[in-house]
C-alpha cells in the first residue's frame, strides 16, 4: 500500500501547476526570446583541432563585412574579460575565448557580434587562422602517461588530482572477509543536453558602468559575484535577471563563458548582445559533460552474504578544464555505501585532464555512478555467492530503527525504511510471474530479463561538498541557503518572490502549496514572481534536488514571520492575546469563538496594515511582508584530517526499481516489457509533479544505459555534435512507469520533505543493466559498461559463445 | 559572399495576414520568432531532429528550422500562439495542464502542434499510435508518459472531431491516383 | 547554425527549372522536401549559391499506376506515398520503407525524389528502388533520360545526375503476380535513422523461389543489391534454412561503414539477420507457396 501524506490540507495534493498556463500558450520568455532595442547577435568560431597552438589569427576581413560590429579574438577580449570562474583550487585557468592555445575541439577562438546570427556566422567564415596542431590526448589512461602531451603546460601532469580517502577499517574488513567481489566498470561520458541551450543577453551601459544580464544561468544570487569578476566589474553593478529555463540537469549553474562572450561583445560595441548556443555549440562546448570513469571496484563479503567493505578506485576523464574540481567524485561519498550497513569504504580518485570538453555536473552529479557501481557489485556478489539478489540486499539493509544513520564517510542519512520500499516493489512487481515467463520464453528462443536495484538519492547539498576534498581550501564555503519574500497586500493578495530561476522543476507549485498550507488560503490565491540579483536575497537555486526542501523551509519561515505580524495586528484589533488566535480558512479567529464578527480576514488585516497606521499597535511599522533565508537544516564541518566529512547531504531519499526487458539477441536491441519504481522522498508535496520528475529521470537513465555517449575520435574530434549522433530517448523508447510512493518523513526539514528530482536517473541504470544481463545470462554475459548498444550486445554474445583467449 | 535582395513573403499566421521582407536564407523559424514576434516556437537544435520548432504549414506539421520563410509565401501557418481562442485554452493545452505533460515547457509547443495534427488525422489513437506520432518530438524532462496521457485525454474529450472543423486545410491532395490500363 | 546566402528561385514549371540549372550548373541545388538539404545548409556543410525551389511546380507529385508501372512524381511527399492505396496494394515494401523515413514532419515535406537523389547510404527508399529495378527520369537542357536504379547510386551522396539534371519521375515496375515484399530496418531507437535496412521481394512457385530481389541500405557506400545471395536463392525451396544460407552469402557482399552509431562489424552481422528475416516475411506474403 502506498503511504502518502494525509495529514495536510494542500501538501500532498496533485494540483495543476500555476507555472503551466504561460508555458502551454508559448508566452514565457526564455533567454532566446529576449529582444532589446538595437540588440546584436553573436556567434562563436570554434577550433577544429582538439589540441593546437594559434600561431596567428586575423579578423580584418571579418570586421569589414557589412552588418558586423565587432569581432574579438581571445587576445582582443583580454581588455574586456578575465578568466571564467573556476571553483577548483588547482591552477587550471579557462578563458571564454582561447588565447594562444586550444584544448578541445570546439573551443572558442573568436566571436562576432552583428545585426543577425546569420551575418555573425558569415563574418566568422572570414577569420583566418594559422594553426600549429599538437598531439591530442583523448583517453585518460594515455593522458596519465608521464610522456603524454600536457593539456595545461603550467601543470606537471595531466593528473590534476590524485587522492584516496579511506573511512573505517578497510584493510581489516577486507582481511576478515571470505571473498572479494571484483569488477572493472566503465561509466560512459554523457551530457545534459536540455532542450534549451545555454546563453546570455548582456547590456553594458558605459555611462552608469552597469551590466544587465538576461541568462538562463542558475547561480544568480549565490555566486553571481564570481561572474562579475570575469566581466571585470564590481558585483553591485552587475544585475542578473532571472529567466525561465528550458531545462538544465546541472548544465546551467554558472555559464561564465556564455555570459563573458555576450558581455565582452556588449562592452566592445556599446550595444546589447545576445549569445545563444545552438545545438552544435551545446553538444561541443557546453561544459556539461558527466563523469567518464573507469572503476576497479571491490566488495568484501562473507559467505553468508554480509557486506563488509567497499573499495572503489576511479580514473575520471575530466576533459580540458576543471571548473567544479572533483565535485562529481565527492558527491558520491554522500551515499557510497548505499542503503547497506557497510562498515568501511575507500575511494581513490584520479582526475585526469584530456583534450575534451569538460565535466561539470549532470543530474546525479556522480552519485548516479556510485549507485551503478555498488549495485553492479551487489549483483555480482549474488551471482558468485549463488544467492538471490533481492534477499542479499534485504539482509544488508540499514534497519528503520537505526536512523539517523551515519555512514563511514561521515555523512548522515536522516531517515528511511528500506525494507518497506522493497516490499512495496515486490508486491507490485510479481517477480514469480516474470520468472516463469522468462523460462517459458527461453524455450521459444526469446530472452527476457529482470533487474532490481535498491539505491539512494541524496538531496539538498551542503556547500562543504565542494571543497572538503581539499585539506586547505581557499574559501571553505558552508552556506547553501534559499530565500523568499512573502508580501500580503492591502486587499489580501499574496505575492511570493523567489530569487532562484525556474528550471522546469515546479517552484511556483511548491511555493503556492506551502503558502496555502501555512496561511489557510487556496493555492490559486498565491502569485509567485522571480527577482534579480540587484534585489536578491541569498539563494543557491535549483541543483542537487534541493528546491522542494529549501523553498518549503524558506516559505514556512517567511509565512511564520508574516503570520506573527498578522496575529499582532489582529490581537490588537480583537483585544485578545496573540496566543489565543488561530488562522483558519483565510481568517484569524479567537480560538473557541466561531463568530465571524469576532474574526478578521487576511484582507481586513492587510488593509489595516497598509492604510490604517493609527489602528495598528504602537511602534509597529506599516506593511505586511516578511523575508526569510532558510539555511541548510543539517550540515556540519568536516574534521581537519578529513576522516569524517561531516553531514553534507543528509536529506536522504531512496528508491527501488524493477526493470523487465526483452533483448533481441540477433539485433541486440533492448525493449521494455515493464518498469516499476518505488520512491521514498519523505513527505510528497505534489505527487504528480514528483512522478513527472521520476519518469523524466528514468528516461535519462534509459538514455545513458542504452543510447547516450559523447564520443571523440582518435584525433579528438567530437563525433556526437548533433542529435542524430547523440541519441536521446524518444517516446517509443520510454515505457510507462508504474510508480508507488512510500513516505518516511525527514526529521530535519519542514514538513519532512526530501528532494526527489534526481532519483529517477540515479536508480534506473543499475536496474536496467541488471535486466539486460539477466536476459543474457544463458550466454554467460556479464555487463561492466554502458551504453548497452546493439553492437555491444551482439559482440558479447558472440564472444561468450566463442571465448576469446 | 552574396548579399541578395530581400523578397516579400505573404503569409497568414494564426489567421492574421502578414507581409514581411526576408532574405531567401532566412529560416521560417526565425521569421516567425523574430520578424513576427511569435516566440512561442522554440529552437532546440536547428538540425531538424528535436521537433521543438514544429508548426503547421497548410495543415501539415513541419520542422520550421528546415524550411525557408520564402517557401511559406501564400501559406497558412499555425503556431502555438494560435491554439488558444478568445482566452480559452485549446483542449489539448487544457489536457497538457491537467496531466502535467510539461515541466520546463520548451518542447511543449512542438508537441502541441504535432498532437493537433495527429488528432485531426486520427481522432481516437491508441497509446502506441500516440507514441509513434510524437516520436519526432524530443522531451528531456517528462519521459513522455504524461504527454501521452494528455493526448489521450484530449482525444477522449472529442477533440479530434472539433479540430477537424478548423480552418487549416486538411484536405490537401498531395497525390492523385489515376488508374491506367492493365493495372 | 544558419545557412549562407543564396539566390532563390521559386519555379513554376519544369522548363523553368531546366533553364536555371543549365545556367547555374553546379552552383545551384534543387530544393525538394529540404529535410536533408536544409539540414546540410544550416550546418554550412553545403553552400549553394543558387537554390531552385521545385515545390511550387504542379504536377510533379502525382502517383499514377499505368501499364503495370507505378509512376511516382519526384515531388510526391513521402507521407503521401506511404499511405497511397496503389502503393500499399502493389508495393507494400515501398509503403513500409516510406513509413519508416524519419518522423511525421519529415515525411510531410520530404519527397521520394529527394530521398533518392540525396543518396544517403542509409536512406530507406534506395534499396527498395534497387530491388524493384526502378528507373529514374532525369531532365536537363539535353532532354530527358532514363537512369536505371542500378546505375544511379555512385557513392555516398553521389548519384549519376549531372549538376544541371534533376529528377522528375520514379518509374517502378510492378511485381510479378503473387510476389511478396517486405522492408525491415533496425534503428538504434524505436524511430529514427536506420543502422541498416533490407527490402526483399520473393516470388514462389510450387514452394520454390522463382524470383527474388534483395536491396540493402546502410551496408556500403551506396544502397546495394545482394545479387550473389539472389543467385543462390533461385530454385531453392522456401524454408528457414534457405533464408539463412542466403543471408550468409549476403553478408559477404556488404562493405558497411563504421560510425558513431554502429561499427562495420555490427552492420555486417545485422545484414545477415535482416536479410534472413525479410526473406521470411516476403515469402510468407507471397502466393504460390503450395505445390
Amino acid at each position: 500500500m502506498d503511504t502518502v501524506s494525509r495529514e495536510y490540507r494542500w501538501i500532498g495534493k496533485d494540483l495543476k501547476r500555476p507555472e503551466d498556463p504561460a508555458l502551454i500558450t508559448g508566452k514565457v520568455n526564455y533567454t532566446n526570446d529576449v529582444s532589446l532595442p538595437g540588440m546584436l547577435h553573436a556567434a562563436v568560431l570554434r577550433s577544429p583541432h582538439a589540441h593546437a597552438r594559434i600561431r596567428s589569427i586575423d579578423a580584418t576581413a571579418a570586421r569589414e563585412l557589412p552588418g558586423v560590429y565587432a569581432v574579438l579574438t581571445g587576445e582582443d577580449a583580454l581588455e574586456f574579460i578575465d578568466p571564467v570562474p573556476c571553483f577548483a583550487a588547482e591552477a587550471v585557468e579557462e578563458r571564454a575565448i582561447a588565447v594562444g592555445k586550444v584544448r578541445y575541439a570546439g573551443e572558442a577562438v573568436a566571436v562576432a557580434a552583428a545585426d543577425s546570427r546569420y551575418i555573425a556566422e558569415d563574418a566568422l567564415d572570414l577569420v583566418e587562422i594559422e594553426w600549429e596542431p599538437l598531439e591530442p590526448v583523448v583517453d585518460a589512461e594515455a593522458a596519465m602517461d608521464p610522456d603524454a602531451p600536457l593539456v595545461h603546460e603550467n601543470l606537471d601532469s595531466n593528473v590534476v588530482y590524485d587522492q584516496t580517502f579511506a573511512f573505517g577499517d578497510v584493510e581489516g574488513d577486507f582481511a576478515r572477509s571470505d571473498r572479494v567481489i571484483r569488477r572493472r566498470l566503465r561509466w560512459p561520458r554523457a551530457t545534459a543536453a536540455p532542450m534549451e541551450t545555454s546563453g546570455a543577453v548582456c547590456r553594458y551601459d558605459e555611462a552608469s558602468g552597469r551590466m544587465d544580464v538576461w541568462s538562463n544561468t542558475n547561480f544568480l544570487n549565490f555566486v553571481a559575484w564570481t561572474i562579475a569578476g570575469t566581466l571585470k566589474m564590481p558585483p553591485h553593478k552587475v544585475n542578473f535577471h532571472p529567466m525561465h529555463t528550458g531545462g538544465s540537469f546541472g548544465s546551467k549553474h554558472v555559464l561564465g563563458k556564455q555570459i563573458a562572450i555576450a558581455g565582452a561583445l556588449s562592452k566592445a560595441t556599446g550595444r546589447s548582445v545576445k549569445f545563444m548556443e545552438d545545438r552544435a555549440d551545446n553538444l561541443t562546448a557546453n561544459d556539461s559533460q558527466g563523469p567518464e570513469r573507469l572503476y576497479d571496484a571491490e566488495l568484501a563479503v562473507t559467505d553468508e552474504g554480509e557486506f563488509l567493505s567497499v573499495r572503489l578506485d576511479a580514473v575520471d576523464d575530466y576533459g580540458a578544464y576543471f571548473m567544479f574540481a572533483i565535485t562529481g567524485n565527492t558527491n558520491l561519498m554522500a551515499q557510497i555505501t548505499g542503503p547497506y550497513t557497510i562498515g568501511s569504504c575507500e575511494t581513490g580518485i584520479k582526475a585526469v585532464l584530456t583534450n575534451k570538453n569538460q565535466q561539470t555536473v549532470f543530474r546525479g552529479a556522480g552519485s548516479d555512478v556510485g549507485n551503478w557501481v555498488l549495485e553492479r557489485l551487489v549483483d555480482a556478489a549474488a551471482d558468485e555467492l549463488g544467492m538471490d539478489g533481492v534477499e542479499l540486499r534485504r539482509r544488508n539493509f540499514i534497519q528503520p530503527d537505526e536512523f539517523p544513520y551515519k555512514i563511514p564517510t561521515g555523512n548522515v542519512y536522516d531517515s528511511g525504511d528500506y525494507p518497506a520500499v522493497l516490499d512495496l516493489a515486490l508486491e507490485h512487481a510479481d517477480l514469480d510471474h516474470w520468472r516463469r515467463e522468462q523460462e517459458r520464453l527461453r524455450a521459444e528462443g526469446r530472452y527476457i530479463g529482470i533487474g532490481l536495484a535498491t539505491a539512494q538519492q541524496r538531496s539538498t547539498f551542503s556547500s562543504t561538498e565542494f571543497w572538503f576534498h581539499n585539506p586547505a581550501p581557499a574559501t571553505g564555503l558552508t552556506t547553501s541557503p534559499e530565500s523568499v519574500r512573502l508580501a500580503i497586500g492591502p486587499t489580501g493578495g499574496i505575492n511570493v518572490t523567489t530569487f532562484s530561476p525556474f528550471w522546469g522543476n515546479s517552484p511556483e507549485t511548491v511555493i503556492s502549496q506551502v503558502v496555502a498550507e501555512e496561511l489557510g488560503v487556496d493555492p490559486s490565491e498565491v502569485s509567485v514572481d522571480y527577482d534579480s540579483t540587484a534585489h536578491g536575497l541569498p539563494s543557491a537555486g535549483p541543483g542537487g534536488s534541493r528546491m522542494t526542501v529549501m523553498l518549503s523551509g524558506a516559505v514556512r519561515g517567511a509565512a511564520t514571520k508574516v503570520k506573527k505580524k498578522m496575529f499582532d495586528i489582529a490581537a490588537h484589533l480583537l483585544e485578545a492575546s496573540p496566543d489565543d488566535l488561530e488562522l483558519r480558512d483565510g481568517r484569524v479567529w479567537v480560538k473557541g469563538v466561531p463568530m465571524e464578527d469576532r474574526s478578521l480576514s487576511i484582507a481586513d488585516i492587510g488593509m489595516k496594515a497598509y492604510w490604517h497606521k493609527l489602528d495598528l499597535p504602537e511602534n509597529m511599522e506599516s506593511g505586511l511582508e516578511g523575508s526569510f533565508t532558510y539555511d541548510h537544516p543539517y550540515t556540519s564541518m568536516p574534521s581537519d584530517d578529513r576522516k569524517d566529512l561531516g553531514a553534507f547531504y543528509p536529506i536522504m531519499g531512496h528508491a527501488c526499481h524493477v526493470s523487465i526487458v526483452e533483448v533481441d539477441v540477433e539485433t541486440g536491441r533492448v525493449t521494455f516489457l515493464k518498469y516499476l519504481a518505488v520512491h521514498d522522498v519523505g513527505t510528497v508535496v505534489n505527487p504528480r509533479s514528483l512522478q513527472g520528475q521520476i519518469r523524466g529521470g528514468i528516461a535519462q537513465g534509459i538514455g545513458i544505459t542504452l543510447y547516450e555517449e559523447v564520443r571523440y575520435g582518435p584525433d579528438g574530434g567530437n563525433m556526437t555534435a548533433s542529435f542524430d549522433e547523440y541519441l536521446l530517448p524518444g517516446a517509443p523508447d520510454v515505457p510507462n512507469i508504474e510508480i508507488h510512493h512510500h513516505e518516511t518523513p525527514s526529521p530535519f526539514t519542514e514538513y519532512g520533505v526530501k528532494g526527489g528530482g534526481e532519483g529517477g536517473r540515479m536508480v534506473s541504470p543499475p536496474a536496467i543493466t541488471r535486466a539486460v544481463e539477466d536476459a543474457l545470462a544463458p550466454f554467460g554475459v556479464t555487463i561492466g559498461e554502458m551504453p548497452i548498444t546493439p553492437d555491444k550486445v551482439t559482440s558479447w554474445i558472440r564472444e561468450a559463445r566463442e571465448p576469446v583467449e | 559572399m552574396i548579399q541578395e535582395d530581400f523578397l516579400t513573403v505573404r503569409v497568414t499566421v494564426n489567421g492574421v495576414a502578414h507581409r514581411i521582407g526576408v532574405e531567401p536564407r532566412r529560416l521560417l523559424s526565425d521569421a516567425l520568432r523574430e520578424d513576427l514576434g511569435l516566440t512561442g516556437t522554440n529552437l532546440g537544435c536547428e538540425q531538424g531532429v528535436c521537433g521543438s520548432c514544429t508548426v503547421l504549414v497548410d495543415g501539415k506539421s513541419v520542422r520550421s528550422c528546415l524550411m525557408f520563410a520564402v517557401q511559406a509565401d501564400g501559406a497558412e501557418v499555425t503556431t502555438v500562439e494560435g491554439l488558444a481562442r478568445d482566452g480559452e485554452l485549446h483542449p489539448l493545452q487544457a489536457a497538457f495542464w491537467e496531466k502535467q505533460a510539461l515541466q520546463c515547457g520548451f518542447c511543449t509547443p512542438g508537441f502541441l502542434i504535432t498532437a493537433v495534427e495527429l488528432l485531426r488525422r486520427n481522432p481516437d489513437p491508441s497509446e502506441a499510435e500516440i507514441r509513434d506520432a510524437i516520436a519526432g518530438n524530443t522531451c528531456r524532462c517528462t519521459g513522455y508518459e504524461h504527454i501521452v496521457d494528455a493526448v489521450k485525454m484530449a482525444a477522449e474529450g472529442g477533440v479530434g472531431e472539433r479540430i477537424g472543423t478548423e480552418t487549416a486545410s486538411d484536405t490537401d491532395i498531395e497525390s492523385e491516383v489515376i488508374a491506367g490500363e492493365g493495372s | 547554425m544558419k545557412p549562407t546566402s543564396f539566390k532563390y528561385f521559386a519555379v513554376r514549371s519544369v522548363e523553368e527549372t531546366v533553364e536555371l540549372l543549365a545556367e547555374h550548373g553546379d552552383e545551384a541545388r534543387v530544393l525538394a522536401g529540404g529535410q536533408s538539404l536544409v539540414q546540410e545548409m544550416n550546418a554550412r556543410r553545403v553552400r549553394p549559391r543558387v537554390l531552385v525551389d521545385l515545390n511550387p511546380v504542379s504536377g510533379l507529385n502525382l502517383v499514377n499506376a499505368e501499364n503495370g508501372l507505378l509512376v511516382l512524381g519526384a515531388m510526391a511527399r513521402t507521407a503521401a506515398v506511404e499511405s497511397d492505396p496503389a502503393v500499399v496494394l502493389r508495393l507494400p515494401a515501398l509503403a513500409e520503407a516510406a513509413s519508416r523515413v524519419g518522423h511525421v514532419a519529415v515525411r510531410n515535406r520530404g519527397t521520394v525524389g529527394g530521398n533518392v537523389a540525396h543518396a544517403d547510404p542509409a536512406a530507406n527508399l534506395p534499396p527498395v528502388m534497387l530491388a524493384l529495378d526502378a528507373t529514374f527520369t532525369a531532365r536537363s537542357e539535353s532532354g530527358e533520360r532514363e537512369i536505371p536504379a542500378a546505375d544511379f547510386f555512385r557513392g555516398p551522396y553521389l548519384t549519376a545526375l549531372e549538376p544541371e539534371e534533376f529528377l522528375t519521375e520514379l518509374r517502378l515496375p510492378g511485381l510479378p503476380a503473387g510476389a511478396g515484399s517486405a522492408f525491415l530496418e533496425v534503428s538504434r531507437r524505436g524511430r529514427g535513422w536506420g543502422i541498416g535496412g533490407v527490402a526483399a521481394i520473393v516470388s514462389l512457385s510450387g514452394g520454390e523461389v522463382s524470383d527474388v530481389r534483395i536491396g540493402l541500405s546502410g551496408m556500403g557506400p551506396t544502397a546495394l543489391r545482394a545479387r550473389e545471395a539472389e543467385n543462390v536463392l533461385r530454385g531453392e525451396s522456401a524454408s528457414d534454412e534457405t533464408w539463412s544460407e542466403a543471408a550468409e552469402v549476403a553478408v559477404r557482399e556488404v562493405d558497411p561503414p563504421n560510425d558513431a552509431n554502429a561499427s562495420a562489424g555490427y552492420r555486417r552481422h545485422l545484414a545477415g539477420v535482416l536479410v534472413r528475416r525479410a526473406l521470411a516475411v516476403a515469402a510468407a506474403r507471397a502466393e504460390g507457396s503450395q505445390a
